[in-house]
């Protein structure tokens, strides 16, 4: 499913895909449009640009690993806007690519998410790693709680410093002297600990809302 | 400020009116009197609305103010008889003095006021206590409120500067919008597509990606540019705008505010490490530029996928005199208190790593 409201691009993407021998099941130009075809187009693998008429791309993001946990995104943007990538890693996303990536990147890109794969850029992995430099800073942890603060492992970290200063998977399995797919799962392991950070936060944050709505309104159970 | 001066006018007025009323029984020429209050009270409703326009505050009207209040000073002993101790106007002069300070600074306060002065002292007959007092008050004030009144308007004139800069920075977001959601989008397209066409759509793609790419940096540079306080700079938005369709930047999401002087000695460092990229691995090299933000340091590390540089090869460039790596970049980041290092071998790139510390007066030890 391929999510962009520049119909030249949402266009261009869904055919070389289609080119490439994968099936694009649907396609939208906004937010609201994403998200009510997403349930009957039951995609794979969400194409997302972040940029699009509310709600944006975090938001879809959110919605449809929420309904679908099996669902891959990959957010394709031009923007660089890196805060708001950061923010779709966390609420799910798997995958980043510049929309300036050649065809053959995308349609990669692409089967790689399907596969459960992460597609990093250098410059997300440094956002990543600077995430968790900033929760794991003193002020972060004093403000988020405890010690549920997700840290990187040694090794994670020096894997998340080699992807952001640009080697590749396979460069960096032969310099550390590990498997390619090793490599992969630290990769994958420092997302999943940022969204289940997120989530986590996100339940608190709920339960907090929601309490309080009980303390002050008139309550019926009481 | 005009509007409060005008009230506290009316009220010293009110007080030199209800003076005179208490006392003209015992005035020589009381009936002069009555002149000289309703000239007063005739004046001050004149320059109250006068002043409330700014187009009146010339200086002919100011100097006017002075001459009534000279004036009422002057014919007070002639009014009041023999042992005169207090003017006829009285308080009623702070309004001049104030009038001045405002409009001329503390320049105008202290002049009006040691003018005024001048004259009270001349009519009276003894020089007593009260009188320096209230003398002594009246230069006083008439300075301080000019001097406060040229900072209020310094500060008003700084509050207009920042609201603009703030409707600025405002239009330059809702360009950015545009451009995002025209300009960019096409390059990116154009950078796509293009290499389809053949050997000169390869070169079409690639300037459309280079253009892309700085504009994109101009466009994001301009909504970091407020965050950084007054004489430092953020590392982050300079090594942004290093991105090229070769040079690739990564940082975190935080800016890295730092000293101005720190984060350009910094910047020259990682371009001179890029330089070197092209001038020893090729123009079309790629390079990768990451700035980490460590507890006590920030961390640059610039990479190349070149031949290396061979062991000993900076060693004994230095040895032979040519200063050229040594000086830019260890030079540069050593007297910043930090560290640089080289890591290379031939066929594994070269992998600079610069350390600064974040705060100079704890100078890194090794790294």
């Amino acid at each position: 499913m391929v999510v962009d409201d520049h119909p030249m691009w949402r266009e261009g993407v869904a055919r070389d895909l289609t080119e490439a021998g994968l099936e694009v099941v649907a396609t939208a130009g906004n937010g609201t449009d994403a998200i009510t075809r997403f349930p009957a187009a039951r995609p794979d693998v969400l194409v997302l640009d972040l940029q699009i008429p509310a709600p944006n791309g975090v938001a879809v993001t959110a919605e449809v690993v929420r309904q679908d946990p099996s669902v891959r995104v990959l957010i394709l943007s031009a923007s660089g806007e890196q805060q708001d990538v950061l923010e779709a890693v966390k609420a799910g996303a798997t995958g980043y690519l510049v929309k300036s990536a050649s065809r053959a990147e995308l349609v990669a890109a692409v089967r790689r998410v399907a596969l459960g794969d992460t597609v990093f850029t250098p410059g997300l992995a440094g956002l990543v790693l600077g995430e968790y430099r900033r929760l794991s800073d003193t002020r972060g942890a004093a403000a988020t709680g405890r010690d549920e603060t997700p840290r990187l492992t040694e090794r994670e970290t020096e894997v998340l410093r080699l992807v952001a200063m640009g080697m590749s998977y396979k460069q960096i399995a032969e310099r550390l002297f590990l498997s390619h797919r090793t490599v992969q799962n630290h990769v994958q392991n420092t997302l999943r600990k940022l969204q289940l950070h997120n989530r986590v936060q996100l339940v608190r944050y709920a339960i907090e809302q929601g309490l309080d709505e009980l303390d002050e309104g008139p309550s019926d159970r009481s | 400020m005009f509007r409060a001066l005008g009230v506290l006018r009316l009220v010293v007025l009110l007080n030199a009116l209800g003076i005179y009323l208490w006392r003209f029984h015992g005035y020589a020429h009381s009936a002069v009197g009555w002149l000289v209050m309703a000239a007063l009270v005739g004046w001050t409703v004149f320059v109250v609305w006068a002043y409330a326009a700014p187009h009146h505050r010339r200086p002919w009207l100011l100097v006017a103010d002075l001459l009534v209040a000279l004036a009422a000073i002057g014919v007070s002993p002639y009014v009041k008889g023999e042992g005169l101790n207090a003017t006829l106007p009285g308080f009623w002069v702070m309004g001049v003095v104030l009038a001045w300070a405002i409009l001329w600074r503390w320049v105008g306060g202290l002049s009006a006021a040691v003018l005024v002065s001048a004259a009270d002292l001349a009519v009276r007959e003894d020089f007593t206590q009260r009188a320096y007092g209230n003398i002594f008050l009246l230069v006083l004030g008439g300075t301080v409120v000019g001097f406060l009144s040229g900072l209020l308007q310094q500060t008003a004139a700084q509050r207009d500067r920042a609201e603009r800069a703030a409707a600025a920075a405002e239009e330059r977001q809702r360009l950015a919008r545009v451009v995002h959601d025209g300009v960019l989008q096409a390059l990116a397209l154009v950078q796509r597509r293009a290499p389809e066409l053949g050997p000169e759509g390869v070169e079409l793609g690639r300037l459309a990606g280079e253009q892309e790419v700085r504009l994109r940096g101009l466009v994001q540079q301009d909504s970091r540019e407020l965050l950084a306080p007054l004489g430092t700079l953020d590392l982050v938005q300079l090594l942004a705008a290093l991105q090229t369709a070769q040079v690739h930047v990564a940082f975190p999401g935080t800016p890295a505010t730092m000293p101005a002087e720190t984060a350009s000695e910094v910047l020259s460092a990682v371009e001179s490490c890029l330089s070197n990229v092209r001038h020893h691995v090729g123009r079309e090299a790629e390079a990768w530029v990451l700035l980490e933000e460590l507890g006590d340091r920030w961390v640059v590390s610039v990479r190349d996928d070149g031949p290396g540089i061979p062991e000993g090869r900076l060693a004994a460039s230095a040895a032979e005199g040519r200063l050229g790596v040594q000086q830019s970049i260890v030079g540069r980041m050593r007297d910043l208190g930090g560290t640089a290092t080289v890591h290379s071998s031939p066929g594994q790139g070269t992998e600079w790593e610069l350390e600064v510390p974040r705060h100079p007066e704890r100078p890194l030890v090794g790294s």
